[in-house]
């Protein structure tokens, strides 16, 4: 018998049960449902963070004070070990690192804005040298962005970030306007376009200011962070040991001792972060490949009832010509179909699901691709291994004795 | 052996394990139909003659003993083998039709060709013919349960027939249908082995018996007589 009429017969049954066949399939449908789901809200995640990431630049890399931390011990031994990075340390590697094309530091500080009735929270005001744009640039919406001449004389100017605008400034244009930062007068001279924001939080709460004013208004005890950018974006890593040089010597780190800073690359990020959501994806197998399991022992059982149940109709086929194969085939087409029947009602809820994600939440779900082709090998795999027992039971049976059946 | 023995058995003998016990169906039974015969086997109920119908049909191996269908050796085959001869050799009529109950009548009958890997156009042709040699052309999309007794055997006779096979084996094939449904199906059954088809009706019933030209009977799992019968008239 060919596939195309054990697949007939294998639909027509399937249908014939269809509530019953529809119940066998939740495990199947809630397994894939879920792990396609969580691929999706990963898969997003991933690319929106290797986006960001990549609007770094090629050969960019940041020292910071920390290094990318994972557990608590190492957090404890960095702020007793870690002194605060200062702009003489940037000026260090600006002078004695020949590779490193620019150098260029930001540093922070939390404010709450007010403009007339208008207010905003929370804002993160960054003191950046101007150099910062040629290594990190800004999309500008309206007006410019700072002036080196600006941080020579620490001039009360101000770049906003799209929300800033949006909130304090509203239907009004904001470039001339004043903004008053702890007591200073400064004037708007830009505005940046929109970049949305990311589980929930908004990445355009910000306000650019020379950081020779930011030192003015906040102090000179902040930690900064220094961006270096490459001469060479392909011999970054020559660039990265020139700089660890100057900061160990800078910090009298001896040969074995650790470094007292952190050196972070866009790449680095990345692999921290696809590590992390990689093994939220390995938990979320696990736990979802134990409801396949199940979905498949079920799947086992109900094919083990239906032989039982057709027990006389696979004694009429024995008797008009079907070989044991030919029962073998259509009980095992039938387990493979309803799993990716199963499988294929996943995805659709998967898809949809993740729409609704996207629509409804800050998660950015992005469907995989290679998420249907893959639930498919899976449930086919499903079908095949809890299909064969049921299968090789019906196809065994004695012709005689299913004839002679209720 | 000669061409026209469409069944040759020598020596036919099978036996199960009930337990501890053995009991013995056939003790050796030495039968030969030939092309175009009418053959009735009877026999009480524990005589052999299921175990007879059984072997003959290819359901079943015999212990020991020969077995020629059509003139091929078949005692001794694989399970594959043996539903490739169920398939092309032998029509088998049941006593309780053994219809699939969610498949049309047509489609029933289609059964035995999907298995002969027939291909579809042909196998609705002939199909169809096989439904109209039993004069059920006009309710070919009825499914079983929307048929009377009759028309489930007709059914059923049709499908043994579809693939044109060497033996019509009917076992009881009244046995379920009432006295005047059972004299139709007995007509048609007179019918087809006029038009030349072998047919061995397994029966316990004299009347039924005595449409066929010969008749042999079990007893104790052996031949208790064989003998032919003058044409019986057509009731």
């Amino acid at each position: 018998m060919n596939l195309g009429e054990s697949t007939r017969l294998a639909l027509e049954s399937i249908w014939a049960n269809r509530l019953r066949s529809f119940l066998t399939l939740l495990g199947v449908i809630i397994g894939i449902a879920s792990i396609i789901a969580t691929a999706a809200v990963i898969n997003g995640l991933n690319l929106y963070v290797s986006e960001k990431l990549s609007n770094l630049g090629k050969g960019v890399f940041t020292v910071q004070r920390f290094a990318l931390i994972t557990n608590r011990q190492d957090f404890l031994d960095a702020v007793r070990r870690n002194k605060k990075l200062l702009p003489a340390d940037a000026r260090a590697i600006a002078e004695r690192c020949p590779t490193a094309e620019a150098v260029a530091w930001e540093t922070h500080a939390q404010v709450d804005l007010k403009v007339g009735v208008h207010e905003i929270r929370d804002t993160d005001i960054g003191g950046i040298t101007p150099g910062i744009l040629e290594i990190e640039p800004y999309d500008v919406e309206q007006g410019r962005v700072l002036m080196q001449h600006e941080e020579d004389r620490a001039a009360p100017v101000a770049f906003l970030g799209y929300d800033v605008k949006d909130r304090l400034f509203p239907n009004v244009d904001p470039i001339g306007k004043e903004l008053r930062v702890r007591g200073h007068a400064l004037q708007v001279v830009g505005v940046a376009q929109k970049k949305g924001s990311f589980l929930g939080f908004s990445q355009d709460n910000y306000v650019k200011i020379p950081f020779s004013l930011h030192r003015k208004l906040f102090g000179t005890r902040r930690s900064i962070n220094i961006s270096v950018k490459a001469a060479d974006p392909a011999r970054m890593s020559d660039t990265m040991d020139e700089v660890r040089a100057v900061m160990r010597a800078r910090h009298h780190r001896r040969p074995a001792e650790p470094d007292s800073f952190g050196i972070l690359t866009a790449e680095g990020i990345n692999n921290l972060w696809r590590n992390l959501t990689q093994t939220i994806f390995s938990v979320a197998l696990f736990v979802v490949g134990i409801s396949l399991v199940v979905g498949g022992i079920v799947i086992m059982n109900i094919m083990l009832v239906s032989v039982v149940e057709r027990t006389r109709e696979i004694g009429v086929r024995k008797a008009v010509g079907a070989r044991q194969a030919d029962i073998t085939q259509q009980f095992l087409i039938e387990a493979v179909l309803l799993s990716c029947l199963g499988g294929a009602i996943g995805i659709a809820i998967a898809f949809v699901a993740s729409a609704l994600l996207n629509a409804y939440t800050p998660l950015p779900a992005a469907f995989p691709a290679w998420a249907p082709a893959t639930a498919f090998v899976i449930c086919t795999l499903i079908g095949v291994f809890f299909g064969i027992h049921p299968a090789r039971r019906a196809a065994r049976l004695d012709p005689i004795e299913a004839l002679r059946s209720e | 052996m000669p061409p026209d023995e469409v069944i040759r058995t020598e020596g036919l003998t099978k036996s199960f394990a009930m337990g501890t016990t053995v009991v013995h169906a056939l003790r050796g039974v030495d039968l030969v139909i030939r092309r175009g015969e009418y053959v009735a086997i009877m026999g009480p109920s524990g005589s052999g003659k299921s175990t007879l119908m059984n072997l003959i049909g290819c359901l079943d191996t015999p212990t020991s003993g020969q077995y020629w269908l059509n003139g091929h050796p078949v005692a001794a085959l694989p399970e594959h083998e043996l539903a490739r001869i169920r398939n092309r050799e032998i029509g088998f009529v049941f006593q309780t039709f053994n219809l699939l109950p969610r498949a049309s009548a047509l489609r029933n009958v289609e059964l035995p060709l999907i298995y002969g890997s027939v291909p579809p156009a042909e196998r609705r042709h002939r199909a169809k013919e096989a439904m109209h040699q039993v004069d059920l052309g006009d309710r070919m999309d009825h499914r079983p349960n929307q048929l009377s007794g009759g028309q489930r055997q007709r059914v059923s006779i049709a499908r043994a027939l579809v693939t044109n096979p060497a033996l019509l084996l009917a076992d009881e094939p009244t046995g379920n249908l009432d006295t005047a449904t059972s004299n139709e199906i007995m007509v048609l059954i007179d019918r087809l082995h006029s038009q030349g088809h072998t047919i061995v009706v397994v029966t316990h019933e004299r009347d039924i018996a005595e449409h066929a030209h010969r008749v042999v009977t079990i007893r104790d799992g052996r031949i208790a007589s064989d003998e032919a019968r003058r044409k019986a008239a057509v009731s």
